[in-house]
Order: structure tokens, then sequence, then C-alpha cells
């Protein structure tokens, strides 16, 4: 029953006539690709602006005394940070933008379950951010991206209903995403696509749907009541009025701790495609990491009273919730020895995506390390609200999910656009990250260790030289992530033509054209083999092969 | 053609429907009505008549409102003629519902709830 049709042409071009028609085309779209690519640049925009942020509180640092700004400023620009960086960058980033773009060319589909759904979390998105936005011009808000009660609920002058009201609406956005996905995957699979045929981002962005469903609509609510409680008086969490605080940290972490793993699952997904490609090989026990990635979306729900050890919480449940943290490790670990086992006796080549894969490996297993220090209740006693926790949460955040959103940029950007970035810049800008990073980071925990409280605008003076160069390092990360804006940016014209297989990888998403067109196949695929099926020889006739200038 | 055969399938065992009645909905729609007015009645008569322990009060609102959420999903969020891994994520849900549940009064009960209880040693 097939027919012949003729070739489509790419999702970017459309031959609308004039300005309105070409911006109506895009901003009343419904193709996944084209909204993936809205998601890349309004949260590229939320990305800069959450980093202005953080400029602000490092220039703030460089020096004990508190001269740049009052402590009430200060306290602002560090919850505008976390609320840009968490709830407008972090937890869509990978999702909205890679997810999108590649969930139905991964499965072979034309488009999501749900085209017009996902024109509608867009929508969702924007407005949320615009009223996080409007908080901001109009004062901000004090009260850490947190929103702890009763100081958000009772005591704050600033603007804490506007913000809640912003991540509250971003919450639908989330929820529909993952509900979209879930829906995709389960039914519009490529026949023959199984589900252990399935690429391992696919696998990690199902469980980051699972995630998102079953946990936003919780923290939806606690804010939901903290704005009750702030304009009618119902005694929600004021003692005074019959509440009590604590509930809101049980609400707040039931959904925020799982939101980690919202950021770093998907994260994790990118990973396994980069180091498998860029190996050459089949990666080393798929199905462990399949599975690794539902048992952390899982495990992910019952721990979230290690973020509550040092509040009024009974030690008892402190106990239980440290015992089931450590739990989380085994399937992290068992994440990172696969990939590290992939890495043996591939044929690895150093491309820029890889460098970010390589270096996500290095950076995750230290934020996962000092994440176990943290949940052992002893240990977390002497460290909790310092700048160990700070680092601690850099080094997943910034090392992990960010090193990996721009690793699957740059692996996607010829399927994106069409166009080949720079090969070198992508190098060096991916070792002044590193670098930068590292820098700005990892003094934090030597401060933290020795007690530098976090949030605090003003420290004793023997700190002032590991926050100097902790500032200095964030100046390196800074260059770090303009680099790739200006080169990627000069690929839209300049770049070479990538053809639709640049890296030689496997994948439903390499077989269409680059950039895909409208409904991605002209032909409906069928899989015959399983993911990543690089035949045993691949590696060693791929390092045969190598000469200097080799493209891979 | 999978379509008609999941179809015929159904209504070979009976137990699945296309779709939900207008009458069904209308029913659904006075049960909830009776319920909002049992849930009125009751804090009437705890307020105005008998004192009733608060575990008695507290199991006696749960009760008819778990009553009209399962009205509601089941006839008008279409759950029960829903497929079955819609009902197999419907019922995930109420799982995640009973971890935070659990977990979270473990804490309160821990920490002494009620109050008379007192704390843990």
């Amino acid at each position: 029953m097939s027919t012949l049709s003729l070739p489509q042409t790419s999702y970017i071009r459309d031959n609308s006539r004039t300005f309105t028609d070409w911006l109506k085309s895009w901003l009343l779209t419904v193709d996944h690709k084209r909204i993936a690519i809205l998601y890349l640049l309004a949260i590229n925009f939320f990305f800069l602006l959450g980093g202005l942020a953080a400029t602000l509180v490092r220039v703030e640092l460089i020096t004990p005394q508190g001269d740049l700004m009052s402590s009430d400023v200060y306290n602002r620009a560090f919850t505008l940070h976390g609320v840009i960086m968490v709830f407008f960058f972090l937890i869509p980033s990978i999702p909205a933008v890679l997810g999108n773009f590649l969930v139905p060319l991964m499965i072979g589909a034309r488009d999501l379950a749900f085209p017009r759904l996902n024109l509608l979390s867009w929508y969702l998105y924007m407005i949320g951010g615009i009223f996080a936005l409007i908080a901001a011009v109009f004062g901000g808000v004090d009260t850490g991206w947190t929103f702890y009660t009763p100081f958000s609920s009772t005591y704050s002058n600033s603007n804490v209903v506007m913000t809640i009201t912003g991540a509250f609406i971003m919450g639908f956005s989330s929820i529909l995403t993952g509900l979209n996905f879930i829906v995709t995957i389960h039914k519009m699979r490529a026949p023959g696509l199984t589900w252990f045929r399935l690429p391992l981002f696919i696998w990690a962005n199902y469980a980051t749907s699972i995630i998102q469903i079953l946990a936003t609509p919780v923290l939806g609510i606690a804010l939901l009541l903290v704005v009750v409680e702030r304009l009618w008086g119902v005694g929600i969490y004021d003692p005074a009025l019959g509440g009590d605080p604590l509930l809101f940290q049980h609400l707040f972490w039931f959904y925020s701790h799982p939101a980690v793993y919202i950021m770093i699952l998907p994260a994790m997904g990118v990973i396994s495609e980069l180091i498998s490609t860029f190996s050459r090989k089949r990666i080393f026990g798929y199905e462990f990491i399949a599975f690794s990635s539902i048992a952390i979306a899982i495990l992910g729900f019952l721990v979230w009273g290690h973020h509550m050890f040092v509040s009024s919480q009974s030690v008892y449940a402190g106990l239980v919730f440290s015992f089931i943290t450590m739990l989380v490790a085994i399937p992290s670990a068992i994440k990172v020895f696969n990939w590290t086992a992939t890495l043996y006796k591939g044929s690895i080549s150093y491309r820029t995506p890889m460098l970010y894969a390589l270096g996500f490996i290095g950076l995750f297993v230290i934020g996962g390390l000092t994440g176990i220090f943290l949940g052992v209740t002893a240990v977390d006693l002497h460290v909790t609200d310092t700048y160990f926790v700070v680092a601690h949460f850099h080094y997943v955040m910034v090392g992990g999910t960010i090193m990996a959103y721009l690793g699957g940029i740059h692996f996607w950007w010829p399927k994106m656009t069409g166009r080949m970035y720079n090969e070198t810049w992508g190098g060096i800008a991916a070792l002044i990250i590193f670098v930068g990073f590292n820098m700005t980071f990892f003094p934090q925990f030597i401060l933290g260790y020795l007690g530098m409280p976090r949030r605090y605008h003003v420290y004793p003076p023997e700190f002032q030289i590991l926050h100097v160069m902790s500032t200095a390092g964030a100046s390196i990360l800074a260059i770090g992530f303009i680099v790739p804006l200006i080169y990627l940016g000069i690929s839209l014209r300049k770049g070479a033509i990538a053809g639709d297989n640049p890296w030689g990888a496997t994948g439903l998403e390499w077989k269409t054209s680059s950039p895909p067109p409208t409904f991605n196949f002209d032909k409906t695929p069928i899989v015959t083999e399983e993911a990543y099926a690089y035949p045993p020889e691949a590696a060693e006739r791929d390092a045969a092969a190598w000469r200097p200038g080799s493209p891979l | 053609m999978a379509e008609q055969h999941t179809h015929a399938h159904a209504h070979h065992h009976g137990e699945k429907h296309t779709h939900i009645s207008r009458g069904t909905y209308y029913r659904v729609f006075a049960a909830l009505m009776v319920l909002m007015v049992l849930t009125v009645a009751a804090w009437w008569v705890e307020k105005n008549l008998i004192e009733l322990p608060g575990w008695l009060a507290v199991t006696i609102a749960m009760s008819i409102a778990i009553a009209k959420t399962v009205l509601i999903v089941l006839y008008f969020m279409h759950v029960k003629i829903s497929s079955r891994m819609t009902q197999v994520y419907a019922a995930g849900a109420f799982v995640w519902l009973i971890i935070l549940f659990v977990i979270t009064m473990g804490d309160y009960v821990a920490r002494g709830w009620p109050p008379q209880a007192g704390p843990l040693p």
C-alpha cells in the first residue's frame, strides 16, 4: 500500500510571502521541530538572564564586605538566579529542546502524539516566564528558589505571589510535555521498533516524563497553598493559624527532589548516545542503562526528606531517608560503569560532543559522590546550608545537565540546521567551560567545608581567596558560554553543509535528510536491528583507518 | 483493522463501552450533588448536634471526598471506558499519592501526631 511521494522540503523553509506570514508560520506551528527551535531560543534567553543574576552574585562576593549591593538586593539576585535557572532553564532544557526535536525522529514518527498540546506547552512556558520576569522587574523576590514557609507565606514583602504564579503555570508546560512524550513513545514507534531497540535517549525521556506527570502537580498544589495563605490567611503553613511550616518542605521536596532527576535523566540519555557514537561501539549493558533510568525515576520519589535533615523532621524519618538515598547511588553508578565499559577498546574520537560527554562523566561522578556525603546525616549536619551543598548541586546541574545539553546541541546541530559548526572553536569552548567550571565550583567545596554559609553576601576575610578564585572561574565559564553562541550563529550561514549523517551514527534521526522534512520521513522507516548496531569490528576498522586530520 | 478488532473484542466481553451516555452523566452529577449536601450536613451535624471524636469526623469527611473523586475520575475523566494502559497510569497516580501520604505521615507520627500521642522516644 506504499505510494510514491515527492521529497518534502526542510522544516525550516516555508513559502510565506510576507513577514507576518512568516511570523505566523512559526508562532502557530504544530511541527515538533519548529517548537523545539522556539524552545531553544526562549530557554537560551532565560539561561543568559539567569547567568546575569549569577554574575551579580559572584561579583558581590569578590570582597568580604557587602559593597556592591545591600543584603536585601543580594537576596533578590540569588533568588532570581535560582528561580530562572531551575524552573525556566534546567527543567525544560533537554526534554523541551532536544526531546521535542528528537523523540519523533528517533522513533520514526511524523510528529508527537498531540502536536497542538505541544504548542500549548510552549505558550504556557512563555506565559510562566513572563510572570517571573514581571516579578523580577518590579522588585524581585527574596525567598530563594525554594520559597520556604513561613518566610514566603507570612513575612516576605517581595513579589512572591507573582513569581509563584509563573512557576505554577510553567509546571503545566512541563506536565503536558511529559504527557505528550509518554503517549508518543507508547503509540507511535515505527514498525519493528520494540522497546529494547529504542535509543537510550528515549528511555531516559520516558523516565523523565513519568516524573514530570507524577510530581509536578504536587509542586503546583504546594505553591498554590502558599498563595492562598498569603492572600486570604487560610492556615496551611502558619502555626499561628493551625498550620505546619514543615508541611511545605515535605510537599515542595516531593516535587523538587524528583525534579533533580527531571534535569539529570535526559542528560544521561544524551551521554549514552554520544559515548556510543564516538566510541564506535554498541553501548555496554543496554538493558541495565535503560532500567537504571526507570529505577532512578522511582527511587527519586522516596528520598525527599534528605533535604530536611536539619529541619524539625523526626530523626527516625531522617534515618529512613538517609538509607533510601544511598540506594540512588546504585543505578547512577550502573550508568557510569556502563559508559566507561563502552569506552573500553572503542575507537574514541575527541570531537566536541564527545569532549562534553567525557567532561560530564568526570563532573557527574564528583557531583554524585559528594551527594553521598550529604546523604549521610552526620556529615550533612556539618555542611547543611553551606557552600558545600552549593558546589555539590552545581557539579550535578552544571557539570551534568549543562555539559550534556551543550554536547547534545553540538551533536544534533547538523541535524537541526543542516550545517556543521567550527570544530576547532567547538573544542576550545568545551575546554574553556571545563576549566572555568572547575575553577568556579571546586573552591566552593572547600569554602563550604570550612563553614561558609550559602545565601550570605558578607563573609569573614579568610574566605576571600577562595571566593576570588570562584569568581575568576565564573568569568572564564561565562566566556565559555558566549563563544559557542558566536560560532554556532556563524555556522548558520557559513557552516559546511552537513549531509544526512555527518558522524556515521546509527539511529533513525540520521536516516532522514538534514534538516529533516516537515513530516520527518518520506516513507515510514522499518526497524530491523537494535540500537547502536555498530558491527563488532567497527571500532578496530575505524582506528586502523585513522590519519591525522581524519574527520572522526 | 486493529481498531475494529479491539472494538469487537471489548463488546464480546461486555466490559468496555465506547462512550458514556448523557443519562449517566446526569446521574453522576446528581450523585455528586447529593454527596455535596452530605458533606455540608456532616459538618453541620458535628457543629450543632453531636461532638464527634476527631478520627470519626475525619473518616466521614474523607469517605465522602473519596466517593466524589472516584465518580469524577471514572466517569467525567473517562477512565472507566479507557484502555488498560490509561487505567494503569491513572492507578499509578494514586500509588504515588499513597507514597506521599505514607512517608509524610510517617514523619508526623514520629514527631508526635496527634499531639496527645507525643513523639517517639
